[in-house]
């Protein structure tokens, strides 16, 4: 088993000074250069697939199966993604068009922002490392990885494999513990990207307050499910299972809890299980059926959150310590509790209405993702309005965080800031506002100058634009109505004149 | 004299923000029409309130009518026009273009508002740097909660006046007062909080704000320099960069902070920046609408101890009243890279000059300081133009003229480093203030395709998993 090594304090300063002088150098400022780097890193994933599995399987349990579609597809796919689009999102942007301010040759660049930290978490190590850093690498910035110590054998073969493929003078792995973190934590950096839990991402913030480095946190929360009765059942129970058996439960978007109206509770049970032994024929500790549990006190705590339930144990509570393994269990009657599950147990709780449910999930922290299995568009819309989430996903569990185009971020406890694709190119950019004022500008801009005279206060408002009319009132609640109230109006008016007429006759 | 700020009870402050929280769940600021008429009628309450405010900000600033036009009022009230041109656009959800592979998610993004947001304003510019962030909170859909500056009491008791007439309370609020109101509402969890106040404070403010895990946006300042390449036409510098240290008497985040000249242009510079000024003050610059005051008497003997410690040499200006608050354009040459007034951001209108070899030295020093709000180059020669934006970092960096980027249609407000973090103006602050919701709706089926996901994962699966490994353009030569 690799012991993993940790970067001695001492050289964390020096590394951070090498990156530093690498960025102020203007190399990353090429954006042909950034796309060979994007590429070499591709290259490193393409050529270690094997090995990456394997060091997966070895600290997380990881199917190979879910190592080749959770972490090295995706990043890939970033890889693909970022290199075919880095040119157009590094293009300085012109504003549009505005005829008093024209002249000023207004132009927006694109730059990195300096050295960034990119702390990574231990379920997904591979696609939660890198595609932060592809979309830093992209945007012009050195980076220093800091992957999980939980995961030693992915975390030492990032240490052994990036200098083999990229300069370590642009990306740097730094391995450690609580003592190299917080170092890490002391110095200034353009950016930090943080995935983890919420306790930790409070420390990191403030200490990147200390600093003034921005920061970019993705968090974690409970994820509820409301089931509609109106959904295709065997499609969502096959779909939610997924989520909460993939990587045994410790994704930071898997379906945490169920909601699920009273009366249709052992139906959606029984659909649950029907997945449930789909999936794992011989039973889900087969070798490579499922994974684990990342360590002995994750095992432990979700062990004892299912100990304590008041709930009913529908199917699964399997375990075994040794492996670190849970089965994927399904808990009915649980009543709404408290801290995120990250582990494959799935209460269910009835309610008599889902409005009941959505009160508990508004009443707390806004999660990352929430879902909804339901063909009833107006539940849909409720769901999108009514209330707040990182994504809000109909009919799926966890595939919005792999998509292109989709930005991956919480909003409140479950996080701040965005990536995945232009969302994390633009989080490790800085928007360099330009002008080149000619000086014949001051024909007109003159104005500006002292002496304020009488006559040049009046003048200034011609420069600037007219408003719309003074509203009589806030827009009526109906305002947006359809035609169809239009025509009731019309008809009413019609109708009345009708009556007066028939009135004076 | 204004009377004294009435500040807003501590105890008061949750409930502030529970009724602000309870019209945002209601849903209310999510329809793009009331949005609109919100930001309508805040212009309307600028334009009604005009001489008001010009008034006050005489009271608090010194601050002459002509300045409160062209740098407050009508900055905002063009903020407020653009957004409202813009709003349906950036509110509407993001439909991603066509894809074979993802078009059938029916992948969405949803602009949503982010909650309660608390803005927390400056004393330099009470009415456009405060009301352009409100601007922009309110039109991505939030409810506010705004807290402007105990150092210009007057435009603040106005504010509190003049909001609720024209904006529901529940929508928003001014919180008036002191350290311990922003104690007490830093303890606060916000959707997002803006801050734009000094680099000291807003270290403290982004601390705070991470006890709460509430995102922020940090506008901060530093010593913007300004560089001089032998190619620029000296006149105009000279008068744009004047003008940018006399405004609001020198206290602007991005004001002209220092000069670097070459050695043997800063006569022939200085020269020009003495016309320039008697240009301005044909009765002198201390007569009064002239020019603005320092705000209050600490900020008065801050300038008047820097200035005072120079080593550098008066070149003209230099006087000084304690009592007016007030500071005459003060020119200060010879200026050693380890003066007193090297040593802070200066915020008030006295400028030094310091003399370099060339403009590499010049680059060079800059670079050795914390990355400022902005940097301004005069010159005509485009090499040393592309020189300077490659080579430094900043905030923004304008070429032969000063501050105006900050009231250019639809350029970002953004720091970076020591001046700050996020950006704000126009579609960057709309952006900040917004909650970007992905979102889909997969058809069943798609698990024709899709199901491969599904354990058990047999040998079958395994080889099928390439799929799921998107192909790469081929591999850089070694």
């Amino acid at each position: 088993m690799n012991e993993l090594a940790f970067t001695p304090l001492g050289d964390i300063e020096q590394i951070h000074a090498e990156l530093d002088a690498t960025f102020r150098s203007g190399q990353l400022q090429s954006v042909p250069f950034r796309k060979y780097v994007l590429l070499q890193i591709g290259y490193m994933l393409k050529d270690n697939t094997q090995r990456l599995s394997e060091a997966l399987y070895q600290d997380l349990g990881k199917p190979p199966f879910e190592a080749a579609m959770t972490e090295i597809g995706p990043v890939l796919g970033e890889v693909a993604d970022t290199h075919a689009h880095v040119d157009k999102w590094a293009k300085p942007t012109k504003p549009p068009f505005s005829f008093l301010v024209q002249p000023m040759r207004r132009v927006v660049y694109k730059e990195g922002k300096g050295v960034c930290l990119i702390i990574g978490p231990f379920n997904y190590p591979i696609s939660m490392c890198l595609n932060p850093l592809i979309s830093a690498i992209a945007a012009g910035n050195t980076v220093v990885l800091k992957p999980s110590e939980s995961t030693p054998a992915t975390s030492s073969l990032f240490a052994e494999l990036f200098p083999k493929y990229v300069d370590p003078s642009i990306i740097r792995v730094v391995n450690g513990g609580v003592a190299e973190t917080s170092k890490l934590l002391e110095l200034t950096w353009g950016h930090i990207l943080f995935t983890g839990s919420g306790r930790v991402g409070r420390i990191v913030a403030a200490a990147a307050g200390k600093t003034l480095t921005p920061v970019t946190l993705e968090l974690g929360g409970k994820s509820p499910v409301f089931i509609d009765p109106s959904c295709d059942l065997e499609t969502a129970a096959r779909r939610i299972m997924w989520g909460k058996i993939v990587n045994c439960g410790q994704s930071c978007v898997a379906p945490d809890y169920v909601v699920v109206p009273k009366a249709f509770q052992d139906q959606f049970v029984q659909a649950l299980k029907a997945a449930h032994d789909s999936f794992f024929p011989d039973g889900p500790f087969a070798p490579k059926a499922m994974g684990k549990m990342v360590n002995v006190a994750a095992f432990k705590r979700v062990y004892a959150l299912l100990q304590a339930t008041k709930g009913t144990i529908a199917f699964g509570g399997q375990t075994d310590e040794t492996t670190k393994s849970i089965a994927p269990t399904v808990v009915k009657n649980v009543s709404f509790e408290d801290s995120e599950l990250f582990g494959p147990v799935l209460p269910v709780i009835p309610v008599e209405s889902l409005e009941e449910g959505i009160a508990y999930v508004n009443k707390h922290d806004h999660p990352l993702a929430l879902y909804a299995f339901t063909t009833d568009s107006k539940f849909k819309e409720k769901i999108v309005k009514a209330t707040k989430s990182g994504s809000v996903v109909m009919n799926e569990t966890m595939l919005q965080t792999g998509i292109d185009g989709l930005p991956f971020g919480g909003i409140g406890p479950s996080g701040s800031g965005f990536h995945n694709g232009k969302y994390g190119f633009d989080t490790f950019t800085h928007f360099r506002a330009s002008i080149d004022s000619p000086s014949w500008v001051d024909l007109v801009m003159k104005i500006r100058y002292p002496p304020y005279t009488a006559k040049k206060e009046q003048k200034t408002s011609i420069l600037f634009p007219g408003l719309p009319k003074r509203p009589s009132g806030p827009p009526s609640a109906t305002s947006n109505r359809s035609l169809s109230k239009w025509i009731l109006f019309v008809l009413a008016l019609i109708f009345a004149g009708g009556l007066a007429k028939r009135r004076s006759a | 004299m204004s009377p004294p700020l009435v500040y807003t009870p501590l105890d008061e402050i949750d409930s502030v923000r529970d009724d602000l929280d309870a019209t945002f769940r209601s849903g209310r600021v999510s329809s793009i029409d009331y949005r609109k008429y919100l930001l309508t009628q805040i212009a309307y309450m600028l334009r009604d309130n005009t001489v008001a405010i010009e008034d006050a900000l005489f009271s608090d600033l010194g601050k002459p009518k002509f300045e409160v036009h062209m740098l407050e009022i009508d900055l905002a009230i063009t903020e407020i026009a653009i957004v409202l041109k813009n709003l349906s656009k950036w509110a509407a959800p993001e439909k991603l273009a066509f894809s074979l592979v993802w078009s059938a998610t029916r992948r969405v993004v949803y602009k949503q508002g982010k909650g309660v947001c608390l803005i927390v304003g400056p004393f330099n510019y009470p009415i456009s740097v405060c009301v352009r962030p409100i601007v922009s909170a309110i039109a991505a859909g939030n409810t506010v909660v705004f807290k402007p500056s105990e150092s210009t009491p007057a435009m603040s008791a106005l504010f509190a006046e003049m909001f609720p007439k024209y904006i529901d309370p529940g929508v928003l609020r001014v919180v008036n007062g002191g350290v311990e109101v922003m104690e007490k509402l830093l303890d606060m969890r916000w959707a997002h909080l803006v801050f734009t106040g000094s680099t000291r404070v807003g270290r403290i403010v982004s601390i705070a704000a991470a006890k709460t895990l509430t995102p922020v946006t940090m506008e901060l300042g530093g010593k913007s320099p300004v560089l001089i390449h032998p190619s620029c036409d000296m006149q105009i510098a000279a008068r744009r960069i004047l003008w940018g240290k006399v405004l609001n008497a020198g206290q602007t985040c991005i004001a002209p902070d220092y000069v670097l000249v070459p050695k043997e242009l800063q006569a022939e510079f200085v020269g020009a920046l003495k016309k320039a000024h008697d240009e301005f003050y044909p009765d002198g610059p201390l007569v009064p609408g002239a020019m603005g005051k320092m705000v209050t008497v600490e900020a008065f003997k801050r300038v008047a101890g820097l200035l005072k410690a120079t080593q550098g040499t008066i070149a003209f200006g230099g006087d000084a009243d304690e009592v007016a608050k007030a500071i005459a354009p003060t020119v200060v040459v010879d200026v050693p890279f380890d003066d007193a007034l090297m040593s802070e951001e200066i915020f008030g209108p006295v400028l030094p000059i310091i003399s370099v070899d060339t403009l590499d030295e010049g680059i060079e020093f800059v670079n050795k300081g914390e990355h400022p709000l902005a940097i301004y180059v005069f010159a005509k020669d485009e090499q040393s133009k592309k020189k300077v934006i490659s080579q430094t970092q900043s905030g923004a960096i304008s070429m032969n003229d000063v501050v105006l980027h900050a009231a250019s249609h639809e350029l970002p407000l953004s720091g970076i480093g020591a001046s700050g973090s996020g950006a704000l103006y126009g579609k960057y602050g709309f952006d900040t203030f917004t909650h970007f919701r992905a979102s889909m709706d997969p058809p069943n089926w798609l698990d024709m395709v899709l199901g491969i996901r599904y354990p058990p994962y047999t040998e079958r699966n395994i080889k099928l998993s390439s799929y799921f490994c998107p192909s790469i353009p081929s591999r850089p030569p070694p």
